[in-house]
């Protein structure tokens, strides 16, 4: 699976990377790997699996899937 | 004095040729603390209504705030106003860098540009020193040389210059200016009102120090260590100054709401090469700063591929890549930073040239301009080679370009035939890319924004949408509430009311929109403190809302003064219809709903709700109510 963190997301996770690719071996619940990955919930405002916005509570994600997290942004 | 470093005005006269300065009373100060407030003050008084944007008798006013070059992070920013050529309303932008903060140190809060040269001059303010010298050599060249020449004429490489380029000696009525090349005042076309003035720069140098003229220095000199310190530790701090806005590309395209083809689309097929991680391969070489700000959130860059990209003048903003990039369907970074290079060459607003190309580009599609009216300029969506030639023809005003030169609104009424529906824009001034179609506060803050739309009107409804996020954490203590980011109604109107006050407030302070809450990088306390320590006034947050407030009365009583009213005070037709593409396709804002939530903005504002005229009682409360007298209410 293909992830992408957006703008301050990276900055949860050692060495702060913009995309991990994992493998599942198994679909689980998008917010396990958020709660794996120490994500702070509060921060995702944007939550999409492959092009598809989905809601972070409820989705569930499989290998190969590409999701991508950001979160709020506003200002530029 | 016990604030700023000095409360002292620079007249300039240029048709007399002479020069003058006044001092600001401690009592006014207070009322009217700097940037918006100032300038605001100075041309609702002293502006006649109707006088035209680009005559001498427009005053070009460029005001710092009480906090712009204090030693703390974000803390930089300056304002120029005028009576707009764009919209015709009250024009304004602030940029940071570094010009602001030398001004500050030269001694000065605020200059006043009045008349017209009769031939090109710059302006040269060494501390009390001032005088108008010739920039008849000047003119026509471009910023880099016109820095270079003026700092060697007057023998000092620290010598700030905040100039125009040909866009603002043309009179494009979205010129900018620009300070050391790449920090600019980008909107409203300030840029055009200093050409009509015949004035190519303002060269500053200034030996004096924030501190010294603070009422408590220590408080100052903390919170600036603290924010130093800060920097790696905040999330959205470090964001900014490893991936800078252009991160906002990928959030915005994975929401569906990354404004593309003219607003038709909000996502763009074309985004993966636009995003932050192609910047960086691309054309990231360092990262900048404006004045004393650990944040660094600006971009260097430089290209020798396919396109060749001088280093000189600093890299696109998000702004700038969205405009150039998806918002005229082009998916080459290179191109946009060519985009973003001209324009800072020529002095051009980025976000109104592009907006105003891609208004140019869905004329052509729909056949209401040809190939005729273009000199064979194949102006299609994607096209970047079009795209950068239409750059070059706006900035001489040459062919289509002297059109598209006027913006898109008056560019819509020569073309006819229902090219209104493509300009983008409020009282003239082109959209941002932000869609309010996914935040609608950003809507409400187009709609009502005195200058035209504008994205830092207020704060963008995502950063206070989660109650459990930082940026509502940070905001909470001005009394928002947590509402979702589509949400309209009076709830929401509140929320932007509130939330607009204190936007207006650092606009009139000089902070940086990348600092205060919700950004929280610097808190609601903190801003408080510094406030305090600089002047000694006993001022709460109460106080600081009611500064931002009173600001945008006396701009909504310039434009009232000037024939606006409700109904310049709307969106473009098109987002009222639906997204085309991506995971918001079909949405659009509702417009019963829409004007309902306005209808409780101009309530909760004290504003007649057809006239948008302040009532007396609100001016009162405000401390202004010799803009009741102005106005007769
Ligand atoms: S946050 Fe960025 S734009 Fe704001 S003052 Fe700092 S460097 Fe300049």
């Amino acid at each position: 699976m293909d992830l992408h963190l957006g703008s301050y997301l990276s900055w949860y996770v050692p060495q702060k990377p913009s995309r991990l690719v994992i493998h599942l071996d198994r679909p689980i619940a998008l917010m396990e790997l958020v709660e794996r990955l120490k994500l702070p919930p509060a921060e995702i405002a944007i939550a999409a699996v492959n092009g598809k916005l989905v809601s972070l509570r409820d989705a569930l994600v499989s290998d190969g899937d590409r999701v991508e997290l950001h979160p709020p942004n506003g200002g530029g | 004095m016990a604030y700023g470093i000095n409360g002292r005005i620079l007249r300039v006269d240029l048709t007399q040729a002479s020069v003058n300065t006044e001092f600001f009373d401690d009592n006014l100060y207070r009322l009217y603390p700097g940037g918006k407030a100032l300038a605001g003050y100075l041309l609702l008084r002293e502006l006649p209504p109707g006088t035209d944007a680009l005559a001498p008798e427009n005053l070009l006013v460029i005001a710092n705030g009480l906090l712009t070059g204090a030693p703390i992070s974000a803390s930089t920013r300056f304002t120029v106003a005028a009576r707009s050529p764009l919209t015709g309303a009250y024009g304004e932008s602030e940029a940071g860098g570094f010009w602001g903060p030398e001004l500050k140190m030269a001694g000065y809060e605020a200059i006043v540009v009045s008349g017209r040269a009769k031939q090109p001059v710059y302006i040269s303010i060494n501390d009390d020193k001032v005088e108008l010298r010739d920039a008849r050599e000047l003119w026509g060249r471009e910023p880099e040389e016109v820095q270079a020449a003026i700092r060697h004429e007057l023998g000092d490489k620290r010598i700030r210059v905040l100039q125009i380029g040909i866009g603002g000696e043309n009179l494009v009525r979205y010129a900018a200016l620009t300070n050391e090349l790449r920090h600019f005042n980008g909107r409203t076309g300030m840029g055009a009102v200093m050409g009509s003035k015949n004035l190519k720069a303002i060269a500053v140098r200034g030996t004096g120090r924030y501190l010294d003229s603070a009422h408590d220095a220590k408080p100052i000199v903390d919170l600036g260590r603290a924010l130093g310190k800060r920097v790696k530790e905040h999330p959205q701090a470090w964001d900014l100054q490893v991936k800078g806005t252009p991160a906002l590309v990928g959030a915005f395209n994975a929401a569906g709401i990354l404004p593309t083809r003219n607003f038709r689309q909000g996502v763009f097929e074309g985004a993966d090469n636009l995003k932050w991680e192609a910047y960086e391969k691309e054309l990231l070489t360092a990262r900048g700063t404006c004045y004393a700000c650990a944040v660094r959130c600006k971009r260097e860059v430089k290209v020798d591929d396919r396109y060749q990209v001088s280093d000189a003048y600093g890299g696109p903003e998000y702004e700038t890549v969205e405009g150039f990039g998806g918002y005229c369907g082009v998916g080459d970074l290179q191109a946009v930073a060519k985009a973003n290079e001209l324009c800072n060459r020529y002095t051009l607003d980025t976000i109104s040239t592009s907006v105003t190309i891609a208004f140019a580009m869905e004329c052509f599609e729909h056949g209401l301009i040809g190939l005729k009216e273009t000199d064979g300029l194949d102006l299609r969506f994607g096209n970047a080679a079009a795209m950068l030639q239409a750059v070059d023809l706006i900035a001489r005003r040459e062919g289509i370009g002297n059109l598209l030169a006027e913006g898109s609104k008056r560019a819509a009424e020569v073309i006819g035939g229902g090219a209104h529906l493509f300009a983008m824009q409020v009282k003239g001034q082109e959209l941002p890319m932000h869609d309010p179609r996914g935040k609608v506060s950003v809507g409400l803050g187009y709609a009502i924004g005195e200058h035209g739309a504008d994205h830092l009107y207020s704060i963008h409804d995502t950063l206070v949408a989660n109650p459990d996020s930082i940026g509502f954490k940070g905001a909470s203590p001005l009394g928002v509430e947590a509402l979702p980011a589509q949400q309209l109604g009076s709830a929401k109107a509140r929320n932007y009311a509130i939330l607009e006050n204190w936007c207006s407030f650092g606009q009139v302070v000089g902070l940086c929109y990348f600092g205060p809450a919700p950004r929280s990088f610097t808190q609601i306390e903190e801003v408080l403190t510094a406030v305090r320590a600089a002047t000694g006034w006993a001022m709460t947050l109460a106080d600081l809302l009611q500064i931002g407030e009173r600001a945008t009365n006396l701009t909504r009583a310039f434009n009232v003064r000037n024939g606006f009213s409700r109904k310049e005070d709307t969106l473009p037709e098109r987002l009222f219809q639906p997204l085309e593409n991506g995971p918001m396709a079909g949405t659009l804002i509702s417009k019963p709903e829409f004007e309902r939530t306005m209808d409780e903005l101009y309530r909760l504002k004290g504003w007649d709700s057809k006239t948008t005229v302040p009532t007396r009682d609100r001016l009162r409360d405000l401390d202004i109510e010799w803009v009741a007298d102005l106005l007769g209410v």
